[in-house]
């Protein structure tokens, strides 16, 4: 009788326990579904087509771009040869052309390259490499480049980096890691810079710590392309 | 002897194209792995991020078909292309920052403490926004402009030291670069939580007038 007692007793006790047990498993359980499984999921694989669409739409209307600005360009010198004032223009615009980053260039430079390292965490998610990218570009600037591109994007008046996540965008195109940026120019001058230790701090603290891959090299020969994108010019009138 | 030559020759070709197809797919691959990693609000930000760029290319690319038509019609009316000459010009003195400008945007004042890497990342923000000219203080931004640290507080533009406070002046659409300055979490907001003694202002403006570059 006793022991019937204390056997129900421990039901009382137990049941709740298992109750509580089991709804504190469930709760766990609900807040440790992997990422994989909510619902956000679905649509990241039409969102991401999407934007590789658009990117290679972007392709397509840059490569169109060239060609309508290339055959003006032809127009211009042709029919620059007829008179002197034409002529005279023509030269203006062609400087004003190389000056804006609107052609090629080629020449020796330096090339520093910057990734994740592997097992840093970044295949969770990238870092968002865009203030460094501009440390960089504005370090090779300060040394003497003349002329700069991100991962094959010119970098001109106009030209912005950002990130969206750990996705980065260089004059509204995506570049995917590892980012390169081509500083064409004075090697030993551009070095100097990159090499004080007042420059890219934050970066070279990274690289210390391996979390990231830091390369910089001296290259006998760079060939930065021209800026590819819109040359918008609506607000600002010159004087 | 000839026979061995050419084997070469396609073994080198058949190596190249190798590494050409190996080192596409491995950016492919990196380019669609990036792009899983992103959450739908990122994706969905690239995709208006994009095709607003893809409709700045589309209406450059209307706009120059048809000073193209009509240089060619002037050309072959004998009439020459210096007016299109003379508009390219025109466009490529404020692109290339070689001309003084005027025009409509917005003046970022900020009076306290303050350094270059918060202003190369003001001036990033500025052109993300369509900034078409930017100035700080009387140094234009150009294509290759460098900021640096001056003495005492202030900061170097090209070389060229320049006190505060500073006055970014930026020529653009004022009601855009203002909202993009100004926005919740955007980076005067965020300069406003880093630097805490630093008060900084935006206004609109009708017009503002900016030198050209000093330095090449």
């Amino acid at each position: 009788m006793k022991q019937t007692r204390a056997f129900q007793k421990s039901l009382v006790l137990t049941l709740p326990a298992l109750v509580f047990g089991f709804f504190v498993a469930t709760q766990w359980a609900t807040f440790a579904v992997p990422e994989a499984r909510d619902v956000t999921i679905r649509y990241i694989d039409p969102l991401g087509e999407t934007v590789t669409a658009l990117q290679r739409e972007q392709t397509d209307l840059r490569t169109q771009l060239a060609d309508i600005r290339s055959r003006l360009d032809d127009l211009q010198r042709a029919s620059g040869q007829q008179s002197g004032s034409a002529r005279e223009i023509q030269a203006k615009v062609d400087d004003l052309k190389a000056s804006a980053g609107l052609t090629e260039l080629r020449g020796e430079g330096v090339s520093v390259t910057v990734d994740a390292r592997a097992g840093s965490g970044s295949e969770v998610r990238p870092p968002c490499f865009a203030p460094d990218l501009t440390d960089i570009v504005n370090a090779a600037w300060r040394g003497g480049a003349t002329a700069v591109a991100i991962s094959g994007e010119r970098f001109v008046a106009s030209s912005s980096v950002y990130c969206v996540g750990g996705t980065i965008v260089v004059n509204g195109s995506i570049v995917s890691a590892p980012l390169t940026v081509a500083a064409l120019g004075p090697p030993t001058a551009i070095l100097a810079i990159l090499d004080d230790p007042a420059q890219l701090r934050d970066l070279k603290r990274r690289r210390d710590q391996q979390t990231i891959d830091l390369r910089i090299s001296r290259v006998p020969l760079l060939v930065v392309p021209a800026y590819r994108g819109a040359v918008v010019v609506r607000s600002a009138a010159p004087q | 002897m000839r026979s061995r030559g050419g084997a070469l020759a396609v073994a080198v070709v058949a190596l190249f194209l190798g590494v050409l197809v190996v080192s596409q797919f491995r950016s492919r691959e990196a380019y669609s792995r990036a792009l899983q990693q992103e959450t739908p609000e990122s994706l969905t930000r690239l995709i208006a991020d994009q095709s607003d760029r893809n409709r700045e290319l589309r209406a450059e690319i209307f706009d120059l078909q048809l000073r193209l038509d009509r240089a060619q019609a002037a050309v072959a009316g004998g009439r020459g292309s210096l007016e299109e000459a003379q508009r390219q010009l025109a466009q490529l003195q404020v692109f290339s920052a070689r001309s003084r400008v005027t025009g409509p945007g917005i003046a970022v004042r900020i009076d306290g403490p303050f350094d270059e890497r918060a202003l190369a990342d003001l001036v990033n923000e500025l052109r993300n926004a369509g900034a078409e000219a930017i100035a700080v203080n009387d140094a234009r931004v150009g294509p290759r402009t460098w900021f640096g640290a001056g003495a005492s507080g202030s900061l170097v533009v090209d070389g060229r030291e320049v006190r505060g406070a500073w006055t970014v002046g930026a020529i653009g659409a004022p009601d855009v670069l203002y909202v993009a300055m100004t926005r919740t979490g955007g980076i005067v907001g965020q300069f406003e939580l880093i630097y805490q003694r630093t008060r900084i202002q935006v206004t609109r403006e009708t017009a503002l007038d900016l030198p050209p570059v000093t330095s090449p």
